[in-house]
């Protein structure tokens, strides 16, 4: 009995470890956003944290992904940036921050406003319910020192923030400090929901993971040994590609692709030479449904502060102020020459006389290159060198550095639709798969026009690690052009010491703001401590 | 109590290797850092020897990404200075695409390794070739493993051709280049000054050290980087 008990308590412990991981710490820049403007996000990670990467989504009350974005982890913070469409309509949308290590998800309630439709659309706010909220645990050790009750627009402010010494050996990496424009009477909640965690096994160590399955077309069963391409075209294409297990899973990782990257994905049946059906994993964190709401009528003065804010939004349009700018990361060269090596031939067919067709082309400008298409169905076979024989199989076919199965796409690709053809004359290796010679054709055009997306061919424009920003404040004021700042600073990265200047210059908007400054301490616990002033 | 304990410690260990079990399965599904290259064509058959070694022996690649990839049936063509691998999963020897690779290492089979890098010279090789380091430091001493196929006399070879080799040693420095060297006595002397060659004479024949062969000549180059006597480049 003795022993039972104690392995249950083993299996327990075991269990429970896995269970009770702290949560994500999601801080905006404000609560009230119009469209137009940027949200400025700043997460903390618990530390021993799996994933590098987090993903934000924002998503609407029925649970519908608005934006997504992916940052990278680093010393425990991401901070980001989502910018709002000015397609968004007015009303209560949740901001959720997740990675595939965390159990939990913690959302932010935030009321974004279109700029052109104001509050016609809606006078009433839909606050989240029933929810476990997020604790923050207020401190009165950080002073901020030579700050006001109020200020003029446009007056340099000048604070220091003292932080004694038992508090800053208390105080876990670095400090978050914020200086923006506070709407009295309306505080967001953060909360946490349950992350309906995809594969806990493949944690997003390197960079963004793309997912999905492989199914048999005609039987519609997970398709075992399955050849899967991940086709990345750039000017020097990349591919992956993986053998799928009895359950027709697969998944990739995008190491160090940043912004928006093109990505294509198919299955082959190395078999039988045919298309497999694939369907990649969504990436919507909530899929268990969105939190109950309440309806809430806004304040008057709410009311106004937001039709300010959408003004001043406007004006910022009309003056091009950007609120951040993208600080583009240090890219390395990533790959020498292409993954199906250096061509042993490039023809740029426009050097020659137009040709009408790719039949036309491989007769007259490619060497050892021999395209047939008897009865409609177009071979492609490539002269080995060493042999003085046509290779058996057909040679890996792509299109802008995507694998083309069916010929038939480039059948009628004459001389203006190609710019250059590279051909790899060899019998060439990419880990484990065999190309009989490679025909490489790259169009000026995109390769959309002559791929189709289909179950076996999917195209994603997929969003990568985002890059890192800095918020823009004007060195110095142009005469007349407005100064329409609502984030007068945005520090997520202070490092802690017993003095700390903090210097900012108010803008031309007038009302209420607040300094926070936020931290983790040793026991994990989120702290904070704010202060207002006002703008006259 | 004694049993208790192992009965304790084996359940432990049980969820332990079911945790390392779950994280491996996951793993196995994709393969990082994809060897490329193309099929290797044999080469005519003469006398002498055209690989370092007659078989394939194990070692490990490090491509230019930095990822390193072990345990590889590996075999070093000297005639045309190219590693080829044996992929036991398409049964295929595939000479690796020598831009991919920062350089390689074979174990031989008496536990000793044998690396080599990948590097461009200009002034002699003309091109990116594979050079053994003999030894490494600020001044490396390096082996370029060149075998030719010559001419030779029939009752040697009857067909009249024979590979041969022409091993090249070089001492190379990242910001100077390499220094062309013969693995004699007098060669070596003659990379230095005057009056360093005293010294490096003197350090010799305290040491015993007699440069008859390779193991000579690496044993006498590791005790002038020693004594840090720098050679004219």
């Amino acid at each position: 009995m003795k022993r039972i008990i104690i392995v249950l308590l083993l299996f327990w412990v075991n269990v429970g470890q896995a269970q009770e991981k702290e949560h994500i710490a999601l801080f905006t820049d404000r609560d009230i956003y119009t469209s137009g403007e940027t949200i400025l996000f700043n997460v903390i990670v618990p530390s021993g944290e799996g994933s590098a990467m987090i993903n934000i989504n924002l998503i609407n009350t029925r649970g519908k992904i608005v934006c997504s974005v992916n940052k990278k982890i680093s010393n425990d913070q991401a901070n980001g940036f989502i910018y709002l469409p000015d397609s968004m309509k007015t009303g209560t949308y949740l901001l959720c921050s997740s990675t595939r290590d965390n159990p939990a998800l913690t959302v932010k309630e935030l009321f974004i406003c279109n700029r052109f439709a104001g509050l016609i659309e809606t006078t009433t706010v839909l606050r989240a319910k029933d929810i476990t909220p997020f604790v923050e645990k207020p401190v009165i050790e950080p002073k901020i020192e030579g700050i006001s009750k109020s200020y003029k627009v446009r007056e340099k402010v000048k604070t220091t923030l003292r932080l004694p010494a038992n508090f800053l050996t208390n105080i876990k990496d670095h400090l978050f400090v914020a200086v923006v424009e506070s709407t009295p009477g309306y505080n967001s909640q953060t909360f946490y929901m349950t992350n309906v965690r995809k594969n806990q096994d493949i944690f997003e160590k390197e960079g963004i993971v793309v997912e999905g399955f492989v199914k048999d077309s005609s039987t519609d069963t997970p398709f075992n040994k399955g050849c899967i391409f991940l086709s990345v075209p750039d000017s020097i294409p990349w591919l992956d590609y993986l053998i799928t297990g009895e359950d027709g899973y697969f998944h990739f990782q995008l190491k160090d692709y940043y912004g928006e990257v093109p990505v294509v994905v198919q299955g082959f049946d190395p078999a039988k030479k045919k298309l497999l059906k694939i369907s990649l994993n969504q990436t919507d964190s909530i899929k268990e449904g969105v939190p109950a709401y309440e309806s809430q009528a806004i304040p008057m003065d709410i009311q106004k502060s937001i039709g300010n804010s959408i003004e001043a939004t406007t004006m910022r349009k009309i003056f091009n102020c950007q609120e951040i700018s993208i600080i583009n990361p240090q890219l390395k060269k990533r790959h020498e020459y292409p993954f199906y090596g250096v061509p042993t031939e490039t023809v740029h067919p426009a050097l020659f006389i137009d040709l009408p067709d790719f039949n036309e082309i491989s007769r007259e400008l490619l060497p050892g290159v021999k395209f047939r298409a008897f009865n409609r169905i177009p071979t492609l076979n490539i002269l080995n060198p060493t042999t003085l024989n046509y290779f058996n199989d057909a040679p890996l076919v792509l299109l802008n550095g995507i694998p083309v199965q069916d010929l038939n796409v480039i059948k009628n690709m004459g001389s203006k639709d190609i710019d250059r053809i590279e051909i790899c004359r060899r019998e060439r290796f990419y880990g484990d798969l065999d190309f009989q010679g490679v025909v490489a054709i790259y169009s000026s055009k995109q390769a959309n026009m002559f791929l189709p997306e289909s179950d076996e061919l999917i195209k994603l424009n997929l969003d990568a690690i985002q890059p890192d920003c800095s918020l823009n404040i004007p060195r110095e004021h142009i005469q007349n052009e407005p100064d329409l700042r609502k984030v007068l600073l945005w520090q997520p990265e202070v490092k802690p010491a017993e003095s700390i200047k903090l210097d900012f210059e108010t803008s031309d908007i007038k009302g209420h703001y607040k300094i926070t400054v936020r931290g983790i301490n040793l026991d994990g616990e989120v702290i904070y401590t704010e202060q207002t002033f006002e703008v006259n | 109590m004694t049993s208790k304990l192992l009965l304790y410690t084996s359940i432990a260990g049980l969820f332990l290797s079911l945790n390392v079990a779950a994280q491996q399965t996951s793993m196995n599904s994709q393969t990082s850092g994809k060897i490329r290259g193309a099929r290797f064509i044999p080469f005519p058959n003469y006398s002498g020897k055209p690989y370092l070694y007659d078989k394939f022996l194990v070692g490990e690649i490090e491509l230019t990404e930095g990822t390193k990839i072990s345990n590889l049936g590996l075999s070093y063509s000297t005639y045309r200075d190219e590693l080829i691998y044996y992929n036991p999963a398409i049964s295929a020897q595939i000479v690796i695409d020598k831009i991919s690779l920062n350089g390689f290492t074979i174990h031989e089979l008496n536990g000793k390794s044998r690396h080599f890098r990948r590097q461009y010279c200009a002034e002699y090789t003309h091109d990116q070739s594979y050079f053994e380091v003999l030894s490494d430091g600020a001044l490396a001493l390096l082996a370029y493993r060149k075998v030719n196929l010559e001419p030779c006399s029939t009752y040697y070879s009857k067909s009249g051709l024979a590979y041969a080799p022409a091993f090249s040693y070089f001492l190379y420095s990242r910001e100077k280049g390499y220094i062309p060297v013969n693995q004699t006595r007098n060669s070596l002397l003659s990379k230095f000054t005057k009056s360093d060659q005293k010294k490096v004479k003197k350090l010799l024949r305290k040491n015993g050290i007699v440069i008859a062969d390779e193991p000579g000549f690496i044993k006498a180059w590791n005790l002038i980087e020693e004594y840090q006597i720098q050679p004219i480049f």
